[in-house]
């Protein structure tokens, strides 16, 4: 089978070579945008953030599952609710969590001794917080990570973490009061019983 | 009971090892008297640890008989059972309680199967197999009960995974992806345990995860024959515990963490250390006495984590010493030597492989080849090429003796004294090299590896003459010497040593050597080309001839290829528990 050959004529038109028609229908556009979304009632169908003007916090435009700069939470106790269990360090693609667990000698028995986020590593992927069993990192700070002028400053220590973290009420280990509702279709492999 | 728990103590976080003490050498006079030559000790068979249930697969002359497994006819051992039959045609029965080297209890009921003409369904392990049988390992009924006993397991089990231990390499965790897989039916409150109680020197007991599958209880009342461990009250109130004015302190207790299908038994040394899906595993053999067991060394990063057995029904059956589990502490990396030192300065290990060839053939006329009984074969064969050369009087060094029983543990504290005394030829005692070395016998020595108890007068007479130390890490001989170069440790070196039934015992690397260490045959090897000698032959082609000699295959493997050398990632490694 041969391929054929479709032959394109490049030859320019007058109209082309003026260039005056194609500018003016630029502008023409151009102008066309600028007076539906400033004239008409409701602004045209363009949704402008109106960004760093008074009144306006921008936070409020964020969509609900905005990933942000990590925290960590809190029980009632105030103690982090982090067990050091790993999960978020083993599925961490840019693998820039860093735990070290220590006993804490109470019923919650486990906890980490140190929790190091490296926010320049970080892909901003939110695995962690999908993986963590304890509702204890999350990304729904809705701030992104500032810039820093030194790279360590960019090193989130546990302290840092919890400084943006708040008390969290979920049921340890992630099943609510009502679980049953949510209970998920019973295994195929077992259906008939 | 619970109330008057001491609390439990916090593992050690700083850097320091604690390396266990060491039993006190023996006087001075008893070294002294001691024969001017090293006789190789006897053999001695290994007194075999307990293993009722040996596998199914039928040896040279026993009696067999056929049955038929999933449609599948397979001819078995007689008196063996079923569960260990099913293994043979592929199919691995779901169980907790059963272990290969314990009695049967068959109290989990985990392993149920369907016995053609029996009414009801048959615990496997029990079930011993019987001629015509005809079983169903995965039919409907035994799918239902398997789900049915893994709900009723689960009943009072905390699943606190995410602080478990043993997440990740739990036997409970396993079967239920595999058989049950649904969320709980039960909202009444779960029965509440005593959580980490101390109850013995390495182990701490979570009673919530328990499972009360009695292997522990089975384990110290048939290996170590000591018997700590016991039920207590019944029906959902029973849980483990030690017995009254008892503590789980016998020499092989961290075994039932191993043998702990949950998380109910944890070792304090291995405790919140890592997760168990990071580490790697490399199978080697224990270095801590002559019975060389077969352990799987698990590591992350280049850090020993922990030691666990392997199974080798010839020398250390399923377990292993306590003792033995704590030899990975002087992997240290903080201990470790990683550039040669000449006279107190770190130096390229070239110019330190020339200095060493050019003191000894230079100045020194007479020279001592220190053999040591805790280097591989290929190491002291080495050095025995090496003193040829030189002409060097040859010892045998090692470490003291220690504790001894009549299961596992040796006296004799080095992994391959009979492999050292056999390379050496006819070699002098330690104690003679002490005596002869403080009165100043020889113009230098070459020491194989660091270990050896040295006296105030040998430290001094050891710096006043070439003294040659290959260590892996820093002890009280290798800043005495000279010069030291940097030698793998048993973790990073490729070899095999002797142990003390005369059986060739291999030691696989389990990862590449930091800085300059080398392997200490090839340390060997350069210096006696530095020396402008014949080439000795590198530790790999050392290993070879070994293995050949030996006939063993697996270091044969291992010589031949890298890829044989390889660690297991435990994440992905579903055979455990």
């Amino acid at each position: 089978m041969t391929i054929g050959v479709k032959k394109v004529s490049l030859q320019r038109t007058t109209r082309d070579q003026i260039f005056l028609p194609a500018i003016l229908e630029g502008l023409l556009t151009t102008a066309r945008h600028f007076f539906k979304n400033t004239m008409t009632k409701g602004m045209g169908d363009v949704d402008t953030i109106r960004y760093g003007e008074p009144g306006v916090d921008p936070k409020s435009y964020y969509p609900e599952r905005f990933r942000g700069v990590h925290r960590l939470m809190f029980r009632d106790d105030g103690s982090v609710r982090c067990v050091a269990c790993m999960c978020c360090s083993t599925v961490c693609p840019a693998r820039c969590i860093y735990i070290v667990a220590e006993d804490r000698e109470d019923n919650n028995e486990k906890g980490p001794a140190t929790f190091v986020i490296d926010e320049l590593k970080c892909v901003v992927c939110g695995l962690c917080v999908e993986a963590c069993p304890c509702d204890a990192i999350r990304m729904d700070t809705r701030t992104h990570m500032t810039p820093t002028e030194a790279r360590e400053d960019a090193v989130l220590r546990k302290v840092d973490l919890m400084s943006r973290g708040g008390p969290s009420v979920a049921v340890q280990g992630g099943l609510g009061a009502d679980y049953r509702a949510d209970a998920p279709a019973a295994d195929p492999r077992f259906v008939g019983r | 009971m619970t109330s008057s728990d001491p609390p439990v103590p916090s593992r050690p976080r700083s850097a320091t090892i604690i390396l266990p003490p060491e039993p006190p050498p023996p006087p001075a006079a008893a070294r002294s008297a001691a024969p001017t030559t090293v006789k190789p000790p006897e053999n001695r068979a290994a007194p075999a640890p307990a293993a009722p249930n040996l596998s199914a697969a039928p040896r040279p002359g026993d009696a067999t008989v056929k049955l038929t497994i999933d449609g599948e006819t397979v001819e078995v051992r007689k008196g063996t059972n079923v569960l260990e039959a099913a293994k043979l045609v592929g199919r691995d029965i779901c169980h907790f309680c059963y272990h290969p080297g314990l009695s049967i209890a068959a109290s989990c009921r985990q392993c149920l199967v369907e016995v053609e003409k029996n009414p009801k369904l048959q615990p496997s392990c029990q079930q011993v197999v019987g001629e015509g049988m005809v079983v169903h390992t995965e039919s409907p009924a035994v799918l239902e009960a398997r789900r049915a006993l893994l709900e009723f397991t689960l009943k009072n089990h905390p699943i606190d995974c995410p602080i478990c231990d043993k997440a990740g390499e739990c036997t409970l965790q396993r079967h239920y992806m595999d058989h049950d897989h649904q969320l709980t039916r039960v909202d009444v409150p779960k029965i509440r345990k005593p959580k980490h109680k101390d109850i013995g020197r390495e182990i701490i007991l979570d009673a919530e995860r328990c499972i009360l599958c009695s292997r522990c209880i089975r384990f110290c009342e048939e290996i170590p024959g000591t018997g700590e461990l016991t039920m207590t009250f019944r029906g959902d109130h029973e849980k483990l515990d030690i017995a009254d004015g008892h503590r789980l302190d016998n020499a092989y207790s961290i075994n039932v963490v191993d043998i702990c299908p949950v998380g109910a038994l944890t070792a304090k040394d291995f405790r919140f250390a890592v997760r168990a899906w990071e580490l790697k595993a490399t199978p080697t053999t224990c270095q801590g006495c002559a019975t060389g067991c077969a352990i799987e060394l698990h590591h992350k990063h280049e850090a020993a984590h922990r030691i666990v057995p392997r199974h080798d029904a010839d020398v250390n059956g399923h377990w292993m010493c306590d003792e033995g589990r704590y030899t990975y502490k002087e992997l240290d990396a903080d201990a470790r030597i990683r550039h040669a030192r000449v006279d107190g300065q770190d130096v390229p290990l070239g110019h330190a492989i020339a200095t060493v060839a050019r003191r000894l053939r230079g100045r020194a006329k007479k020279v001592a080849a220190v053999f040591s009984g805790t280097a591989t074969n290929e190491a002291n064969r080495a050095l025995a090429d090496l003193a040829a050369l030189l002409g060097a009087e040859r010892f045998v060094v090692g470490r003291v003796p220690g504790k001894t029983d009549e299961l596992l543990r040796d006296a004799d504290k080095n992994a391959n004294l009979r492999g050292a005394i056999a390379a050496s030829g006819a070699a002098k005692h330690e104690g003679e090299l002490g005596l002869e070395l403080a009165g100043r016998a020889y113009e230098a020595v070459i020491f194989l590896d660091g270990t050896f108890e040295l006296s105030d007068v040998v430290r001094s007479a050891l710096g006043a003459i070439t003294s040659v130390c290959l260590s892996d890490r820093v002890t009280p001989l290798a800043q005495a010497c000279s010069i030291v170069l940097p030698a793998t440790s048993w973790a990073e070196t490729l070899g095999s040593v002797i142990n003390r039934q005369g059986r060739l015992r291999v030691l696989q690397p389990a990862w590449r050597p930091e800085g300059d260490r080398r392997e200490r045959a090839d340390l060997i090897r350069d210096i006696a080309l530095a020396m402008g000698e014949r080439d000795l032959g590198t530790n790999r082609e050392r290993a070879r001839a070994v293995a050949e000699e030996f006939d063993n295959e697996e270091l044969l493997a291992l010589t031949a290829s890298p890829v044989a050398a390889r660690p297991t990632l435990l994440r992905f490694s579903h055979t455990r528990g």
